[in-house]
């Protein structure tokens, strides 16, 4: 009778805090300022220029020196990669800077053969949170995910090699046959256009397209024909070795202009006939260095999001290294008794 | 330049704002983010807009025109459109960077609601 | 060297750092030493280049250079200019040196860690300078953004560097949200901006707007300045600022207090003072005095009753970013003089606080105050390395703070305006408390317990940075004259003169007039007030340590480390900046 009760009491407060979901002054509050600021940029938008405005001079001069000055039908391209390069040039090493910092956000724990403070500090900030993470509950919900997510039960590699009637979730690693041949059929084919993309910058087009198509033809490989296949290929040593090597080809091709022409981002590379692959002069190897770069960069960042472990909370560890930072008083106390 | 694009992405950055400022699930404030970044590239685009305009690219030009003529005659605004391009990857950037906070978060905290993540407080 | 070759150099000092980030993770590879090797030399090759022009731009000139040869047609700019003036520069040189030292104290320090983690942290970190010194130099607004961008995104991952603590993947979190709304702020502004008057070159939107300006300038100019406070840290956007400090590892703290929320502030001064020249009808200095203010006096009262010693220090610098914007938007010359003084200064007495706060947690794991206690027996120079940075803050005489808190004080005076100045009184006593109390308490004050459980030795490099850093803060407060009319009346002056910088940006190179300031460092009103504030600081602290904890409640409420409410109080302060402006 008395167990049934504290069920039930139990119950009632899971059931209270299903139910608050978003404290309501936050609704009230956010309603308000979002409404505010809305009425506010409404405002002002409505003051812009209309359609009959002419063209800024920077804009019409884009548009006028492409085909004479950079040889190129792409003035898009041409503002993006030519007269406002070094903005792009910028904007190609935040994409790295976040790249660099994913993968020191998912790297693995290396060992450290030197006492770390922090890792003191880290201990005790840890403990707090396991004890209480556990009296809420949720630590053995989300341990025995954990335990199922590692991959403890692999499964066969293929759907096809599991019977028919086999039960539900599939623990296999690729798709079925008729899946994997057509992503073999389909996947150069897609890859090609990628670099089509690229290579007729002078059309719309260019490095940054380029690069997310190839991106999504590593994800469909990766999707189809599995885990285990891929990242025997993908090797992180690798890529990042030709990101930067992606990278490294940009600052050539900007300094160029420096060594060659006097100024950083100046075009230093002969222009060739209209519509041709190297049309443009830099303007298509900047393109081809930042299709590189984008390429790979965002694979190692994919990759590195699907390979993170779970080993820097590592709750049991810290339960036995919770250590005081300073010794205990009870050590002095008994000696000054004796 | 069209207003009601204008207000459109005005009212979509709102909502996004919304997001971000009421809901706790570490995740939605993710896509409220995401949310407004949408928005902006729906203004810079409308703001490239002219009247009766065509796209800037030479190749091809319509209506039988030259491609000179074409860059001399009504086109959108390309300058406008690199922004834009800076933006998406800005947008691709930030948000990697905070799916994988967002992950060690939960190895940590075992939790997705902001209001538990508060350890840091005062 | 002629001026246009000088001119044409500019760009490279980016370059260097960021073609150095790029081996970092090569040289990884190679060594584990290699990439802060690296980093060291890129550093100090771009900080030699800036070296080189300072002569010409510190006389008076400004460098310009068109990216491309792009120059432009009837003065409408085409590309993107790079432009040195010596506000600007300034601030690259101090990113430059800074920079290079702070690398060389994570490799004394950290020097153990994996070198997977030691080429991912260089890299980063040239990547910040790299952005700091990009947008110190340029001359068009949306470039100033890609700089922006490029710093904040580093900085996300070198808050969470330590992935063992779980309040670094918080304060990473909460970083990531705020400046995410902020450059979406900045973003719109430099749209708006381009929107209504077609041009993104400072010099050519400063022509246009000097005319007339719309309504909807002065709401870009609202999301501007709101953005740039974000990362600055000023009082309602300041959220990230204090759990972010708390979080990161030391040198990365010493960085982001000491380089980067200054980007912020170089960024607000280039668009109030030399894009929006201030006179049109709309009162922006008095918005960002009364923003200065509240951030001055909240800082330093967060401060005060502190128990952790890096989140007391990261409420300073939200303390100190409060009297910079003060020091601003006074407009006078002493005012701006003294900003920029301050903005040197504050790099070096914030940067040596923070390494040795970063060093007491690396070394004895302990990082609340009342966990430490009488650590000067054990860290003699420890010790004094953080008497000096308390002494230069609190502007007592031999140090630095004295002649720049000097100088906006009496900036603040001359212009009549007493109450402002009665409220950077009030906030000097309490960041003297505060930090007095710090000094005694970590130091001084006898621990509960007799020995720490970990205690490690302090390496030679990091005894070396930490002297060269006192050491600057010495030589800035004994050499006022020299400094203040080489390096800050230059700046001043550029500041001033919006017009001249304006056509020297359009026209690859100009000239600025030369502006007298003068400090008089031994006036007797000055001393007094020091000593005053001394004496009457001694009771605050003490007062602090007694009924410190009760305050804790209130705190904890205002501060309550939810990210939906740190972006309200952004959002808040936004409108409130954008209705007052665009009235």
């Amino acid at each position: 009778m008395a167990t049934r009760k504290k069920l039930s009491r139990r119950d009632r407060r899971d059931e209270r805090a299903i139910r608050d979901r978003e404290p309501t002054h936050r609704r009230g509050v956010g309603a308000v300022l979002a409404l505010a600021l809305a009425a506010v940029l409404g405002v002002t938008v409505w003051h812009l220029p209309r359609e009959h405005a002419s063209l800024s001079v920077v804009a019409r001069e884009a548009m006028t020196v492409a085909i004479p000055k950079w040889h190129i039908l792409e003035p898009v391209n041409e503002v993006v990669y030519g007269t406002r390069g070094f903005d792009t040039f910028g904007e190609t090493f935040l994409l790295l800077a976040a790249v660099i910092g994913i993968g020191l956000i998912v790297r693995s724990k290396e060992p450290r053969d030197e006492f770390l403070g922090e890792e003191l500090a880290a201990a005790r900030e840890q403990h707090a949170e396991v004890t209480r993470a556990a009296n809420a509950g949720t630590e053995q919900v989300a341990r025995s995910a954990e335990a199922a997510e590692q991959g403890q039960r692999r499964g066969p590699p293929t759907p096809d090699e599991e019977g028919l009637g086999a039960p539900w979730p599939e623990r296999s690693d690729a798709m079925t046959v008729i899946v994997r041949g057509a992503v073999r059929l389909l996947a150069p084919l897609l890859a090609i256009c990628g670099c089509y993309l690229v290579a007729w910058g002078y059309s719309p087009g260019g490095g940054f397209p380029g690069g997310a198509v190839i991106v999504g033809v590593v994800l469909l490989a990766y999707v189809s024909l599995g885990h285990r296949r891929v990242v025997r290929v993908i090797r992180p040593g690798l890529v990042e070795l030709l990101e930067m090597i992606g990278a490294l080809l940009i600052i050539v091709v900007e300094l160029g202009g420096f060594v060659f022409k006097g100024s950083f981002s100046a075009n230093f590379l002969p222009l060739s006939q209209l519509a041709t692959i190297p049309s443009g002069g830099i303007l298509q190897a900047f393109s081809g260095s930042e299709f590189i770069e984008v390429a790979t960069g965002l694979t190692l960042a994919i990759f590195g999001l699907l390979g993170m472990a779970h080993d820097w909370a590592n709750e049991e560890e810290t339960q036995k290294s919770n250590k005081p930072i300073r010794s205990s008083p009870s050590r002095r106390g008994r000696a000054t008794q004796q | 330049m069209i207003v009601v694009n204008y207000l459109a992405a005005v009212s979509l950055f709102s909502m996004g704002l919304y997001a971000v400022l009421t809901k706790r699930n570490l995740l939605k404030i993710v896509m409220g983010l995401s949310l407004m970044e949408s928005s902006t590239y729906l203004f810079l685009l409308s703001l490239a807009y002219r009247a009766r305009s065509t796209a800037p690219v030479l190749l091809n030009p319509p209506h039988g025109e030259s491609a000179s003529a074409l860059a001399r005659g009504d086109v959108a605004d390309p300058v406008l459109q690199n922004f834009c391009l800076t933006a998406i990857v800005i947008g691709v950037a930030v948000t990697g960077v905070f799916l994988a906070v967002a992950v060690r978060l939960v190895q940590h905290y075992r939790t997705l609601d902001a209001d538990k993540v508060r350890e840091l407080r005062g | 060297m002629s001026r246009a070759l000088l001119s044409s150099l500019l760009p490279l000092t980016v370059a260097i750092p960021i073609t150095g980030a790029v081996l970092c993770p090569l040289a990884a590879r190679i060594s584990r030493f290699a990439p802060m090797v690296l980093s060291v030399i890129a550093l100090l090759s771009s900080g030699a280049l800036l070296v080189c022009m300072a002569p010409k731009v510190y006389s008076g000139r400004v460098l310009s250079h068109f990216m491309g040869h792009w120059r432009p047609i009837s003065s409408h700019a085409l590309g993107i200019s790079f432009a040195a003036d010596a506000w600007g520069l300034s601030f690259a040189l101090i990113t430059a040196f800074l920079g290079a030292l702070l690398i060389l104290y994570t490799l004394s320090e950290l020097g153990e860690l994996g070198p997977k983690e030691l080429g991912g942290y260089s890299c980063l970190f040239l990547l910040l300078c790299a952005a700091l010194i990009g947008s110190g130099l340029t001359g068009d607004l949306f470039n100033l953004f890609v700089w922006f961008e490029v710093a904040a995104l580093a900085s996300y991952a070198l808050t969470a560097f330590f992935l063992e603590r779980p309040i670094a993947l918080e304060a990473a979190f909460k970083i990531l949200v705020l400046t995410t709304i902020a450059s979406f702020a900045i973003f719109l502004g430099a749209a708006l901006i381009y929107g209504s008057t077609g041009a993104l070159d400072f010099g050519q939107i400063e022509r246009s707007l000097a005319n007339r300006t719309p309504a909807v300038a002065l709401v870009a100019l609202g999301l501007l300045v709101g953005g740039f406070a974000t990362k600055a840290g000023i009082v309602p956007f300041h959220g990230w600022l204090p759990d972010a400090h708390e979080a990161a590892p030391g040198p990365v703290s010493a960085l982001f207090s000491g380089l980067m929320v200054n980007l912020g502030i170089v960024a607000i001064a280039r668009i109030v003072f030399e894009v929006f020249t201030t006179s049109h009808g709309h009162d922006v200095l008095g918005l960002l005095m009364v923003l200065g203010l509240v951030s001055a006096l909240g800082g330093a009262l967060f401060a005060l009753v502190q128990d952790d010693l890096k989140r007391l220090l990261a409420y300073d610098t939200i303390s100190q970013m409060g009297v910079l914007l003060v020091g601003l938007s006074t407009g006078t010359s002493s005012g701006l003089a003294g900003a920029s003084y301050h903005l040197i200064d504050h790099a070096l007495f914030k940067a040596l606080l923070f390494l040795c706060a970063g060093s007491i947690v690396h070394m004895t794991g302990a990082t609340k105050l009342s966990e430490m206690g009488g650590l000067a027996r054990r860290y003699p120079s420890l010790a004094g390395a953080f008497v000096v940075g308390v002494a230069s803050i609190s502007g007592i005489p031999p140090f630095n703070g004295y002649v720049s808190l000097g100088l906006i004080h009496d900036a603040l005076r001359s212009s009549g305006q007493f109450l402002p100045f009665a409220v950077m009184l009030i906030a000097q006593i309490v960041t003297m408390a505060a930090l007095g109390r710090a000094a005694w308490q970590a130091f001084v004050a006898h621990p509960s317990n007799e020995e720490l459980a970990h205690n490690e030795d302090l390496r030679p490099g990091m005894i070396v940075a930490l002297t060269a850093l006192a050491l600057g803060c010495l030589a800035f407060g004994i050499f006022p004259t020299f400094a203040l009319s080489h390096f800050a009346a230059p700046a001043a002056s550029a500041l001033l003169h919006p017009g001249d910088y304006g056509r020297a940006v359009l026209a690859s190179g100009g000239a600025i007039p030369k502006l007298r300031v003068s400090f008089d460092y031994w006036n007797p009103g000055d001393l007094v007030a020091v000593a005053s504030t001394i004496l009457l600081a001694i009771p605050c602290a003490m007062l602090a340590v007694s009924k410190g904890h009760t305050t804790m409640a209130v705190r904890r409420r205002i501060q309550d480390g939810s990210v939906n409410d740190y972006a309200s109080y952004l959002v808040s302060g936004m409108l409130i900046m954008l209705v007052v402006l665009a009235r």
